[in-house]
């Protein structure tokens, strides 16, 4: 069953106007330590924010944001992705744009609808047809080899992530050249290099998304 | 005055809603004569990010556009996004680009044809060939059935296209 509406209250008519952005990566890369390094900068920002999370079998993501204090719980929905996370990203994305809708439709004035996938591997896409530009994130401690293999995930998206680079010597990688075959096999397309944990350039990713998407601002 | 990339400007165009479609009879008419008078400006856009509803684009003479349009609207090729009494902008879909595939045999179109579904690739049909969608460079979709080609099971049509 999806937790597409916490309340079940009915939903009072309202147009779809939000900014709609995807965050993608394998299991642990740090996407929803992406997401709660982001919602404090928003806030300060003074932009309308709202999440949808995808898990397998469960909302625990959805749990974790809700729990975590930086947002009003209502404005977390969980989607239950089942045995295919990607499937309700790319090729099915119905239940993701039933949620971004509902989360439209309750919050008037909502600027920007964070959609994070479920974690799933260097192949999953999203559809434009759900989101409006999206954040690939992979990790240094998943291996200093992920650019090289040349992930749809890492060649397709509007921005990649590199999270967990103060970990860069902990695990054996050169971040430098890790870094550098990202941006060889992306063409030169944007990257960023992050730490979520330790808030290294989060402001960065924020920037990136405002850029893209909140055009008015 | 320039504005830092992803600030607005005075000299952005801001589009949150499309005025129509260059089919129309109307609008058509008038675009028609102001092509004449050279004030039509055109967006070109891949077809993969028509369904864009945010997105930042340059028309071909340097003007700078930012397209904000609500959910319930999306570009398509024709789109008008600004008509006013000294300038037009219209959009124009580029076409589409295709790798054709020819398997030698059954076998192998069976073979190509799991690898296709399995990366999740565009297709069309066209007879016994498998057209795809390329939505990332031509080669990255050669590398992953550089097996079935190197033996001759696959083979490469150039449509010319």
């Amino acid at each position: 069953m999806n937790d597409l509406s916490p309340s079940r209250q009915p939903v009072p008519p309202h147009p779809a106007n939000a900014a709609r952005i995807g965050i993608g990566g394998p299991v642990g890369s740090g996407k929803t330590a992406l997401i709660e390094a982001l919602l404090p900068v928003f806030q300060r920002r003074g932009i309308s924010v709202a999440v949808v999370t995808n898990d397998l079998v469960t909302a625990e993501d959805a749990e974790r944001l809700r729990r975590s204090g930086i947002i009003d719980p209502a404005r977390v929905l969980a989607v239950e992705a089942g045995a295919c996370p990607h499937t309700v990203i790319r090729e099915d994305p119905t239940l993701n744009i039933l949620a971004a809708d509902e989360l439209d439709a309750r919050f008037p004035g909502l600027e920007l609808v964070i959609i994070e996938s479920g974690g799933d591997n260097l192949a999953s896409t999203f559809s434009l047809d759900l989101v409006d530009w999206w954040i690939f994130v992979i990790d240094v401690a998943g291996g200093g080899d992920i650019p090289r293999k040349r992930g749809p995930g890492v060649l397709q998206c509007d921005l990649l992530v590199v999270n967990k680079v103060d970990l860069a010597p902990h695990v054996g990688v050169d971040l430098d050249a890790m870094l550098e075959e990202a941006r060889a096999v992306r063409g030169g397309s944007p990257l960023l290099a992050t730490a979520c944990r330790a808030g290294i350039n989060i402001e960065a990713v924020a920037d990136a998304i405002c850029a893209a998407v909140l055009i008015r601002r | 005055m320039t504005a830092p990339a992803g600030l607005q400007s005075d000299e952005d165009v801001l589009v949150s809603t499309l005025v129509g479609s260059r089919l129309d009879h109307d609008l058509g008419h008038r675009l028609h004569h102001m092509e004449h008078d050279g004030t039509v400006e055109t967006v070109r856009l891949e077809t993969r990010d028509m369904t864009r509803r945010r997105l930042r684009v340059v028309t071909d003479r340097g003007t700078p556009c930012l397209i904000a349009l609500p959910r319930s609207e999306q570009l398509f090729d024709g789109a008008i996004l600004l008509l006013d009494a000294h300038r037009a902008i219209v959009v124009r879909a580029l076409e589409q680009a295709w790798l054709r595939l020819r398997p030698a045999s059954l076998p192998d179109a069976l073979q190509l044809g799991y690898a296709a579904g399995n990366l999740h690739w565009k297709v069309r049909f066209d007879g016994g060939d498998v057209e795809v969608a390329l939505e990332a460079p031509r080669q990255a979709y050669l590398d992953r059935v550089r097996d079935l080609i190197a033996d001759g099971r696959v083979t490469i049509v150039e449509t010319g296209a």
